[in-house]
């Protein structure tokens, strides 16, 4: 049985459209991920307050807006960072409407566009920032409190923990009930690696070939490396806009169209491994749509949360892009390469894109919405879907180009 | 130190305090018990306050026949838990007759042993670990 994810507005059709995406910015992460490495003398890690002043600058040109134009400003800092209101003395804006986001799967997106929607601001900067590689994150250890799901820590005595062990019993369960090897998700890396390489900022662009996977080590049998999302720094910013207001945009605005979230509320492995969620992305996909007034043929490309690669799989099976069980035929056969019948994660995705916990998603929906993307471009795209379909949750956004 | 102490297995922590700890004091009677819902009978795991189903926060405590069938597994091979585990180890998912998914650990056959559907049927071990020793139930073959 599905509930609504807390925090997310629910899918009301009066808030579709009230809202667009006039700006966008990205720091340059392949950059950033090369200097880590490399830490030259001189070189300084990155954090939330050396990265948001530049994405916050390169989202205003983009929008073609000045400083005083904005007057709301969103931060989520995933791994800590200054409060709103000193990132607003930082930027040297005095916002009206202040807000943290704690996220892109909590609904952030939809309360931002909630808040203008309510009219506490006009033009809010949508600023996040990650910085785990730099503070030296390992992922797999969770403590019991913060709202922390209890499979990450309830069963630690038998040695079980992390991402990778729960989407591991799913890509198996998978794997056994529709007889496929363990090399038929190396598809997925491959085609993502791929698409990073068309992408100019993105942190993986040498090639990758289905050997590269098989011969990468496992985290947690059978997802290996390659398997497994980037862990690196970035930050993004989002200028989103009263529609009326963006109609008037320097370049096509991107309007949120509608939303959908839904929460497993019980028997949480059961719904992971053996129904893969099914539930939650039918209902979260049913909400998205009918708030957008829109159909499900509508829908042109997908920006799906890949921490891992058969988390992606599912997301494609789970909101109807291919039949249950044929995700990795269709892959194998490009249909969801740049130029295949849906394109998922054109940039290169969180695999070899950007780790940037879902946002650089929105922005490469808002750049092929607009048809900037180049070599990578969907031809003619009009709906585009980000989708956040994490271990027990599913949030999927719908964006139209225009308003 | 005795041959237990010797064999005594270093683990991650359990998650106690009340509710977990009646699960954990069942386990070293030999044991393994799981909350059931006295409002909806709802067969609970992990031990939690409140049923996920109907809310309800009475249970009595139902013991496991202990016969379970295997789901699927996992081989860590990443280490999460320095200085504890050493790996690589194998963790199983299993179904218990009864109905509830249940992670362990499997004893005295490995992964090459493992298809879904295979029978076991529950040992427990000697283990410890911060809060003190504890037996930590796990699944063996079942015996023919």
């Amino acid at each position: 049985m599905a509930g609504i994810a807390i925090g997310c507005p629910p899918p009301s059709a009066g808030l579709s459209r009230k809202a667009a995406i006039v700006g966008v910015a990205e720091s340059d992460y392949g950059a950033d991920y090369a200097a880590q490495r490399a830490k030259a003398p001189g070189w300084v890690a990155p954090s939330p307050e050396t990265l948001a002043p530049e994405v916050f600058a390169a989202a205003l040109a983009d929008a073609g807006l000045a400083r005083e134009d904005i007057d709301g400003l969103a931060c989520g800092f995933l791994y800590g960072g200054p409060t709103p209101e000193e990132m607003a003395g930082m930027l040297g804006i005095r916002p009206r409407h202040t807000m943290a986001v704690l996220g892109l799967q909590r609904g952030s997106l939809p309360q931002v566009c909630a808040a203008i929607a309510e009219g506490k601001a006009d033009t809010i900067a949508v600023i996040t920032a990650v910085a785990s590689r730099s503070l030296g994150r390992v992922f797999g250890n969770y403590s019991g409190d913060g709202g922390a799901s209890a499979t990450y820590y309830y069963f630690n005595p038998w040695g079980w923990t992390s991402q990778g062990a729960h989407w591991g019993l799913s890509w198996q369960h998978y794997l056994h009930a529709h007889g496929h090897k363990e090399s038929d998700l190396g598809v997925v890396p491959v085609q993502l690696r791929a698409n990073a390489m068309l992408t100019d900022n993105a942190v993986m662009r040498t090639p990758l070939t289905i050997a590269d996977y098989l011969a990468s080590r496992y985290i947690v049998k059978p997802l290996r490396l390659l398997d497994m999302c980037l862990v690196n720094d970035g930050a993004t910013c989002l200028i989103v806009q009263r529609a009326d207001l963006a109609r008037d945009a320097a370049k096509v605005p991107v309007a949120v169209a509608g939303w959908g979230s839904a929460a497993v509320t019980e028997n949480k492995l059961d719904a992971l491994v053996r129904r893969h969620l099914a539930d939650e992305f039918a209902e979260s996909g049913r909400q998205a749509l009918a708030m957008a007034g829109l159909e499900h043929s509508a829908v042109g490309h997908l920006e799906g949360y890949d921490a891992s690669s058969f988390h992606l799989v599912n997301h494609v099976e789970g909101h109807g892009f291919a039949k249950p069980g044929t995700a990795l035929s269709a892959w194998a056969a490009g249909e969801f390469a740049p130029a295949g019948r849906v394109p998922v994660n054109t940039a290169g995705g969180m695999l070899s894109g950007s780790y940037q916990h879902g946002w650089s998603q929105v922005v490469e929906v808002v750049r092929q919405l607009r048809h900037e993307c180049g070599a990578r471009q969907t031809p003619g795209l009009e709906v585009a879907m980000t989708s956040v379909g994490e271990t027990d949750m599913v949030h999927p956004v719908l964006f139209t180009r225009g308003l | 130190m005795s041959a237990t102490e010797a064999r005594r297995s270093a683990r991650p922590n359990r998650t106690l305090g009340p509710g977990h700890d009646t699960f954990w004091e069942w386990c070293a009677r030999g044991e393994l018990r799981l909350p059931r819902c006295t409002g909806c009978g709802k067969l609970l795991w992990p031990v939690a306050s409140a049923c996920d189903h109907c809310g309800g926060g009475a249970f009595t405590w139902e013991r496991q026949s202990g016969r379970a069938r295997l789901v699927g597994w996992n081989v860590f091979a990443q280490s999460y838990f320095k200085g504890v585990l050493e790996t690589p180890y194998t963790t199983i998912l299993v179904e218990l007759e009864d109905g509830p998914l249940f992670v362990a650990n499997p004893v005295g056959f490995g992964e090459a042993d493992m298809a879904p559907g295979l029978a076991l049927e529950l040992r427990f071990v000697p283990a410890r670990d911060q809060a003190g020793d504890f037996d930590l139930p796990v699944f063996a073959l079942a015996e023919m």
